[in-house]
């Protein structure tokens, strides 16, 4: 009979335990969420903000970009190439 | 009293498993039809569409990229003074007030306005504080090197459901890998059915698209850009258009044509400037089909470089008709070499009866005339070569010199490649590697196609092209210095059954350097009118190109 009273003490001990785990447990978790959703908003932001910055930087970086800014700062095409490619070295020793 | 006992111990048994049979019934053999009618009750299903692929040049750039712009919609319920925001609206988002009005007048809670709004208009707006009008977030394609390779990039369009498809070019052969896989994600209502923070299923399943790596040189790609307008330009030609390969691996460099579109407004441009002519348009080649014909009756040994041709000394009549050659001058017993040297379309009808119609239609199949080359691009086309019992005899012959025959410029330049690529022919590929989302690079490997000449015959072939630039009607043009082979090509237009004498499609062929190709070039002008002849127009833009790419790779000059 002692055996039994103690036993069932010993469970209703557990259970209360438990209980009073998950209120905790519950408690911390229940304002994660909040958190949660502010961090998830913020990557959202930078993954915006990534994203408009690439837009801009592949503008400016575009070949198309850097040869109007060429031409607006003067920049022009080299008229005339050349090679040396005769069989007279450029400078003799003398 | 036992049965009383009994009787209702079995009734309360049957009633049980009545229950569970009714339970097992709505929990399992319905569950799946269930759930979803509950998920229409408290939760609205929307489709997540995955961010598209983006096209990426050879170092990296991409030319076809994702921006961000906004829907701007409204919900007329809200909305209390609708002239006045229906003024503000029309007036920063340049829309026609009435359309604008007439939106705001539905009896709805959701109504688009405009879509594609960019970042600044959208913060003109939200500093108004209208109410009843938000924004939603949507990919839009952008394109940073503008117009740049349009024919070869396709567009991105709405399909009939209002979905993005790719059209044309890249963006239409590789729209299914670029587009991904959309995912559906389910949006749980309130009982007032205004949406509530949860997930039902947080895994929606979407897959952006893949990037394209290209083997497109941006730097390349952009110079031919330049040199093919300003050719357009300066000779008059209605239009142009040049293709830059790797005769050893196949993938193609460059591929431009002039006049083109913005694919950013494509609506605002005709349908045919969509379509990529180095592809999709067919020509007769004219002289720059020659060194095929010569090379395949070469490599059947039925001539040889010395070979003397008896047939040269005036034209030739054949079938009832009189060939002449080009420039009415005529070499009796000229060489092979000088037949090229001097664009002899006499030497040339030599040439293609000694091969005979069997063994032409035999290696013009292999050097991939009168079939698609496999490139992957949307809208390639090709005409298949007659059967034999079908070509007379003048068929024959103008074919020798590239007349009466149709192909595309990709297929001239696949079949020119194969000689710089010691008679091996490759398929062109644009696309170099395709990176799936997780960033899984895979490269798509150089495709042998065939093996149309050997060897020998095609050094021998790139010898007799490199004297025909040295010492043919081009020389003017050509790069001191430098041992390049090619070709000239002066086309007449088929018209109404006969030759347009006024109007030709002038062109030129070659590669470079010729002892170990680096690229092979074609250029090609419809229509010039400062000249009709190729050696006066395609050559000198093709060796402007030619001396870009030498100086551009690094390749020095080697004394010839």
């Amino acid at each position: 009979m002692k055996k039994a009273v103690l036993s069932i003490g010993v469970l209703a001990l557990i259970v209360l335990g438990l209980a009073i785990v998950r209120i905790y447990i519950s408690n911390q978790v229940a304002t994660s969420g909040v958190a949660l959703e502010q961090v998830q908003q913020e990557v959202d932001s930078y993954k915006m903000g990534n994203i408009q910055l690439a837009e801009s930087l592949y503008t400016k970086s575009s070949l198309t970009n850097i040869a109007e800014e060429a031409v607006k700062q003067g920049f022009v095409a080299q008229a005339t190439d050349f090679v040396l490619n005769g069989q007279v070295p450029v400078a003799y020793k003398q | 009293m036992t049965w009383r006992y009994r009787l209702v111990f079995f009734g309360l048994i049957f009633l049980f498993l009545l229950v569970v049979a009714r339970l097992f019934y709505w929990q399992v053999v319905k569950a799946q039809e269930l759930s979803l009618l509950g998920q229409e009750q408290y939760g609205t299903t929307t489709t997540i569409i995955p961010q598209r692929g983006e096209i990426e040049t050879s170092d990296g750039f991409p030319i076809a990229a994702n921006k961000i712009s906004y829907q701007v919609f409204a919900n007329p319920k809200e909305i209390s003074n609708k002239g006045e925001v229906t003024a503000a609206l029309a007036s920063v988002l340049q829309l026609d007030v009435a359309s604008v009005s007439a939106s705001l007048a539905l009896d709805k809670f959701w109504v688009p306005i405009e879509s594609g709004v960019d970042e600044k208009t959208k913060q003109q707006l939200e500093q108004m504080n209208l109410p009843g009008i938000g924004f939603d977030t949507q990919y839009q394609r952008f394109y940073p090197e503008a117009s740049m390779a349009a024919q070869l990039l396709g567009f991105v369009g709405k399909d009939s459901a209002g979905n993005d498809k790719g059209y044309f070019g890249l963006e239409g052969f590789y729209d299914r890998l670029l587009k991904g896989k959309a995912g559906v994600a389910v949006e749980v209502n309130d009982a007032f059915g205004k949406p509530i923070l949860a997930e039902m299923n947080s895994s929606s399943g979407e897959t952006d698209g893949a990037n394209l790596i290209l083997n497109i040189d941006r730097s390349i790609q952009f110079l031919v850009e330049q040199k093919i307008k300003d050719g357009v330009e300066q000779y008059g030609a209605a239009s142009g258009m040049v293709g830059i390969m790797d005769p050893k691996t196949g993938a193609i460099l460059a591929m431009a044509a002039y006049p083109n579109f913005d694919p950013r407004d494509y609506q605002d441009y005709t349908d045919d400037l969509y379509i990529n002519p180095f592809v999709s348009d067919l020509y007769e080649p004219g002289s720059t089909f020659k060194p095929l014909v010569m090379s395949a009756a070469m490599d059947a040994k039925l001539v040889t470089p010395d070979t003397e041709c008896n047939a040269c000394a005036g034209p030739v009549s054949v079938g009832g008709y009189s060939l002449e050659t080009w420039d009415n001058k005529y070499f009796p017993n000229t060489n092979m070499i000088d037949v090229i040297q001097h664009s002899d379309n006499t030497g040339m009808v030599f040439v293609a009866q000694k091969l005979g119609v069997d063994r032409m239609i035999n290696y013009l199949g292999k050097f991939g005339i009168g079939d698609n080359t496999g490139i992957d691009l949307q809208g390639e086309v090709s005409v298949e070569l007659k059967p034999s019992n079908e070509w007379y005899a003048v068929d024959l012959a103008t074919t020798g010199f590239g007349q009466g025959i149709s192909v595309t410029p990709i297929e001239l330049l696949d079949a020119t490649a194969a000689i710089a690529n010691d008679g091996v022919r490759m398929e062109p590929q644009v696309v170099g590697a395709v990176q799936d989302a997780q960033g899984n690079m895979v490269k798509i490997q150089p495709k042998v196609l065939d093996t149309p000449i050997s060897v020998g015959t095609a050094k021998v072939m790139t010898e007799i092209m490199v004297n025909a630039v040295n010492k043919g009607e081009a020389s003017w043009a050509r790069l001191k210095g430098y041992s390049i082979a090619g070709k000239t090509g002066t086309a007449s237009i088929p018209v109404s059954g006969h030759y347009d004498p006024t109007q030709t499609i002038a062109s030129f062929v070659g590669f470079a350097p010729s002892d170990n190709p680096k690229f092979v070039v074609l250029v090609i002008l419809n229509r010039p009118t400062a000249s009709i002849y190729g050696a006066d127009t395609a050559a000198p833009i093709f060796f402007d190109i030619t001396k870009s790419l030498l100086s551009y790779y690094g390749i020095p000059p080697d004394g010839n």
